[in-house]
């Protein structure tokens, strides 16, 4: 039985091309921020806050997410991804997908393209959830994580058909009830059903790995999984044939549980981890976590407030706090490794050869976190007290932050072999 | 994993533990005999060595780096040796099996 459940990562060619447009993405959206102040200090409903959010949404989240998942479906389901070459194809859908959403946002063009680019992404969205199903469904074991990624997997499916019918809608009209009302349901299953479930399943998995931790409280995760469900498929139906009513902070508070449930998982493994020392990267991680916990903080301002900048601060606390924290962080500690077993690996243990930690400059590293925690806190200041200057400000550190990010994710995916 | 003194291949076996040393877990920093994941080395056959031996992870991306290195640096010192390189999940490996030397590499 040699050889068996020895980790055979997918070809780079079905990974890097995701951290590359992922990064480019990025940067993209932080010289809108940039160049566009305007458009997160007014309603969120208007073409270039639209135009941004996809491009936080799509371009970086999904993007970054969806490379690092086909990297590590295989560790969690301990079994070789289903498909590259499907892989492969959902980047193609979802990076020329998204390119069209975004532009038929920014310039507001109803019609061909934005229902194409909708169509693009949930074709992506398919094929991802056909690779996580085939990939997952033959697991040996049952497991909560298995269950995390694919239920995230299908709700990034019904996030895109949701979206889909939106675009549709904005050029044919054709839904009875209120268009802004069904974009928060389709905002939250995005959120609260792709991006939180994703992010839950993944990290229970790598958190242990990297810290060598373990924990017995498996119970939490299963409580999680059913909380975050729950609450989210009751806010959706009750939202769609009620309407958004105070019964909201009931689910609220279900997903929250659901996420406590989560954390309180993730801390005793860290309790219970054999390496003592914290890498640098995991501190994104605590930063992400307080921006969710902020987020969920903001709910009830947003219902009761009245104020549009609530929901804007919101969506900063969500995709570039929680989301973003998360990726920049997780990158250096996933992108090194894919590219250090490609161009290492059949060396190993022959001559001496760098390790994947000095694959990367931990000098910009270091310099992209100082900017990234000015940034945040900044841009949400800015919005919250209406100031432009602020915002303007921030807009420039983003830059800078997305600048030295994409810099050192091109210094690791063109890192060539020095023996 | 410790060698007797009284093993038939005791020296055989040494020089395997020694060459295994420069085999260092990516992630963690730390060779893979004092991280405990060697669990065996067989002398028995003429013509190879067989390595039983662990991951941390089940499934680790790492794997196959890992096994890669324990054939290469063997195949040094065995040039004419076929290696193999057997992955076995029980005992399951934890942190108990970790030297002091790499108990003080990993800060614990």
């Amino acid at each position: 039985m040699a050889g068996i459940n020895i980790g055979k990562a997918p070809k780079n060619n079905a990974v890097l091309p995701f951290y590359g447009t992922g990064a480019v993405f990025f940067l993209a959206l932080t010289l809108m921020i940039l160049f566009c102040p305007a458009a997160v200090s007014g309603h969120y409903f208007q073409p270039h806050l639209l135009a941004i959010v996809h491009t936080a949404a799509l371009g970086w989240g999904t993007m970054v997410i969806f490379g690092a998942s086909y990297q590590l479906l295989p560790v969690i389901c301990e079994k070789e991804l289903y498909s590259a070459w499907i892989a492969l194809l959902s980047y193609f859908c979802l990076a020329v997908g998204a390119i069209f959403l975004i532009l038929s946002f920014w310039l507001f063009r109803t019609g061909v393209i934005m229902i194409g680019g909708g169509s693009l992404i949930l074709i992506a969205a398919l094929l991802y959830l056909l690779n996580a199903w085939k990939t997952a469904g033959s697991c040996k074991k049952y497991s909560v994580q298995r269950c995390f990624i694919i239920s995230s997997a299908i709700w990034l499916v019904v996030t895109a058909s949701v979206g889909l019918v939106l675009a549709v809608n904005l050029r044919y009209p054709f839904i009875r009830g209120s268009h802004l009302e069904i974009l928060k349901l389709h905002a939250h299953a995005g959120l609260a059903g792709w991006f939180l479930q994703l992010i839950a399943g993944v990290s229970t998995k790598l958190v242990p790995m990297f810290l060598l931790g373990k924990s017995d409280k498996e119970k939490l995760l299963r409580w999680a999984f059913l909380l975050q469900n729950t609450g989210l498929i009751a806010f959706i139906l009750d939202g769609y044939f009620n309407g958004i009513t105070g019964r909201v902070f009931f689910y609220e508070g279900m997903v929250l549980a659901g996420v406590i449930a989560w954390l309180v998982y993730l801390t005793d493994i860290c309790r219970n981890r054999v390496k003592k020392k914290i890498d640098f990267q995991m501190k994104y991680v605590g930063i992400s976590i307080l921006a969710l916990l902020i987020s969920f903080l903001l709910i009830p301002a947003i219902f009761y407030g009245g104020d549009h900048h609530f929901a804007i601060v919101y969506g900063v606390f969500v995709f570039l706090g929680w989301i973003s924290a998360i990726i920049l962080g997780m990158t250096f500690k996933t992108l090194p490794f894919i590219v250090w077993n490609e161009r290492y690996k059949n060396i190993n243990g022959k001559v001496k050869i760098p390790m994947p930690k000095h694959l990367y400059k931990e000098n910009v590293l270091n310099w992209q976190f100082l900017c990234y925690i000015m940034a945040l806190p900044l841009l949400a200041l800015g919005i919250f007290m209406h100031i432009g200057t602020i915002v303007r400000l921030s807009g420039i550190i983003w830059v800078m932050v997305a600048a030295l990010y994409t810099y050192n994710v091109a210094v690791v995916i063109f890192h060539k072999r020095r023996v | 994993m410790g060698i007797l003194i009284t093993d038939p291949f005791y020296e055989e076996k040494q020089i395997a533990m020694n060459a295994l040393y420069r085999v260092v877990d990516p992630e963690l920093f730390v060779n893979i005999v004092d991280l405990g994941l060697v669990y065996g080395l067989d002398f028995a056959q003429e013509k190879s060595i067989e390595v039983t031996m662990t991951l941390s992870t089940p499934y680790c991306p790492m794997g196959e780096a890992i096994t890669t290195g324990v054939r290469n640096v063997l195949s040094v010192e065995y040039p004419t040796k076929e290696i193999n390189v057997r992955i076995v999940w029980e005992p399951k490996w934890d942190h108990t099996r970790i030297s002091d030397e790499g108990r003080r590499q990993l800060g614990i």
